[in-house]
């Protein structure tokens, strides 16, 4: 027959201030459904938000232009970056990393393969690999091989399908697209032409251009051209921060242009990001109050039943099973308490999944299941600060 | 099973107490089967040679030990199994719950280690005449029946060693008798030993061994 605790539970004397018991389960309840709401927000944005960030590993991507101007129009040299210019960039404290996007200097022309009746000239671009959202496997190319691996911004994919239908071309998915092979032809000077066949390997959100592997370009420049790309229209900066106010002000001295949508969009994405990371720190903080109230709450029961809980020790009891089964005494509460917060959690979720954004695809209905980890961690939590408090009080009562 | 007290003096006595007691500074041996009689007048440190024994207390010079180990190096979870499985008391200040019943004070015992069925707590009673306060709070009984009670909570547990302090204190002779052969039967059931410390001999405690504190 296992030992029971029934006849030990009125020894505790439970009822004393139970104020202050209702004051630490409100105040659980209240940092528990702030954890987990902000958890789940932060998710939600990370997921709305998953393409079109300009981060990656901490740092922002941008790329930079030169400006236009009606004084440098038709002088090409003005316009571009030349290696002075790189140079300069790369001295700069504020930019951990620059690569010029180097661009072709022949004819390219693009067509689907008799697959789609399109046909359209292009400019072909790449960049150092490290600046790539992700490296696709097959992004590689070899003297010889007539298959080249391209990554296309998904914008152009976007712009196509707007103008597409009124050119009566068909629509095409990121998957459709990926699996149509293209014709690149390569013109040179007279005659020299060469086709080559294209694959969509990637689709980036960060770099408006169509990428191909940097010793195809070097290759194909040499070729084709007889001379390598010295000077680029475009150039991409890594930095810790795009909005940092001395890069802007250095990017305006020199009539830099920078895409501020994406910075602006990136930015607002780790502003919420922080909102919500700052409440949750917030709610944990309220958490970890609502368990010091419940331990003081604690150390009072336990204050109040020392006579019998020494009593108890002295007959034999083990200080283990007891601490067990008095912190045991809570679990029902607690389970109730961050079950209760799950529950609103998932309300609010449902309600701001349905009602705020319409049921939008790319969110769920239900809470992530972090979520749902984080509350069986906090019960867990909970139930381990309270066994640790009452064996602790216990082990002093002998 | 075996007690063993090395030199043992509370850190309280001052050494000549070695020279006039029996106990006190001896190496003396317990083993299970013996009735162990110790007679001490007042303030000869009765009660603290049982709160020794029972690993209450540990300012004392000298080892303790139980089946070679010393009871002073237990740790708390060690010391709740001595209790639990291998020594019992009936302690002088008796300590009862005041505000349980008398089933349930025993039933607190009887539960942690049954030896005896809980049908067994009644009979005692009836034996030793509280049968009808078994529902009462332990807190209305008077001393002499919570004397019982004490007894009876000592004797619902397996034992090598049984512990008394004085146990009769408050007795009358005709139920220290009772509540002895009470104890005898369930000391020899166990086949264990009795340590029982008073103020004097009784002459209903057979014992094997007299020691004078």
């Amino acid at each position: 027959m296992s030992l029971s605790f029934k006849p030990i539970r009125p020894l505790l004397q439970t009822g004393t201030n139970s104020l202050s018991r209702w004051f630490s389960y409100i105040g659980l309840g209240i940092g528990v459904l702030l954890l987990l709401c902000s958890i789940q927000m932060y998710i939600n944005i990370q997921q709305m938000l998953k393409g079109g960030s300009i981060r990656k590993d901490g740092f922002d991507f941008i790329s930079i232009t030169k400006t236009v101007t009606n004084e440098t129009m038709g002088q090409v040299e003005k316009n571009l970056f030349n290696a002075a210019d790189v140079a300069e960039l790369k001295s700069k404290s504020f930019l951990e990393d620059v690569a010029p996007l180097e661009a072709n200097q022949f004819q390219v022309e693009l067509s689907a393969a008799g697959i789609l009746p399109f046909r359209t000239n292009l400019f072909l671009e790449t960049i150092e690999s490290n600046f790539l959202d992700t490296i696709p496997p097959g992004f590689k190319w070899e003297v010889g091989q007539i298959r080249i691996p391209i990554i296309v911004s998904s914008d152009f994919l976007e712009i196509f399908n707007v103008f597409g239908p009124s050119y009566n071309l068909p629509q095409v998915s990121q998957e459709t697209a990926s699996g149509i092979p293209v014709l690149i032809t390569c013109h040179g000077d007279g005659d020299m032409e060469q086709t080559f066949q294209g694959q969509i390997v990637a689709f980036s959100d960060r770099i408006n251009s169509v990428l191909v592997p940097k010793n195809f370009l070097d290759w194909a420049n040499l070729t084709f051209k007889g001379k390598r790309s010295e000077q680029s229209s475009r150039i991409y900066i890594k930095t810790k921060d795009a909005n940092n106010p001395e890069l802007l002000n250095f990017l305006d001295q020199k009539h830099y242009k920078v895409n501020k949508d994406k910075t602006k969009f990136g930015r607002m994405k780790q502003v919420f990001q922080g909102i919500f990371s700052g409440l949750a720190v917030f709610g944990l903080l309220v958490v970890v109050l609502a368990l010091m109230l419940f331990s003081f709450y604690l150390q009072l029961v336990i204050a109040r039943s020392k006579d019998s809980l020494r009593l108890l020790l002295m007959l034999g009891y083990s200080p283990g099973w007891l601490s067990k089964n008095v912190s045991q005494r809570f679990i029902p509460v607690y389970i109730l308490i961050v079950f209760t917060a799950l529950a609103f959690t998932q309300l609010m979720q449902w309600a701001f999944h349905h009602f705020v954004m319409y049921d939008r695809p790319e969110l769920s209905t239900m809470v992530n299941w972090i979520v749902v980890l984080v509350a069986l961690l906090l019960i867990l939590l909970s139930l381990a600060t309270n066994y640790r408090l009452v064996k602790k009080l216990l082990y002093k009562l002998h | 099973m075996r007690l063993r007290i090395q030199q043992l003096l509370p850190t309280y006595f001052e050494q000549s107490r070695t020279q006039t007691s029996g106990v006190w500074g001896k190496e003396l041996l317990f083993e299970k089967g013996e009735l162990i009689k110790i007679v001490a007048p007042s303030g000869s440190g009765k009660s603290s040679l049982m709160n020794f024994l029972y690993g209450m207390r540990n300012d004392y010079n000298g080892v303790i030990r139980y089946d070679e180990k010393a009871i002073r190096n237990f740790s708390l979870e060690e010391l709740a199994r001595y209790r639990k499985d291998h020594i019992s008391i009936v302690f002088q200040d008796l300590r009862l719950f005041p505000e349980q019943t008398v089933e349930q004070n025993l039933e607190i015992k009887r539960q942690l280690n049954p030896f005896h069925p809980a049908g067994k707590i009644k009979e005692m009673a009836t034996r030793l005449g509280i049968e009808d306060k078994l529902n009462s709070t332990c807190s209305t009984c008077s001393y002499g029946e919570q004397q019982r009670i004490a007894i009876i909570r000592s004797l619902l547990q397996p034992f090598d060693f049984l512990l008394l302090d004085e146990p009769f204190s408050h007795l009358d002779d005709n139920n220290a008798e009772k509540a002895m052969k009470l104890m005898l039967e369930e000391t020899r059931l166990r086949n264990a030993a009795i340590i029982f410390a008073d103020l004097e001999r009784i002459d209903f405690y057979p014992y094997t061994r007299l020691f004078h504190l």
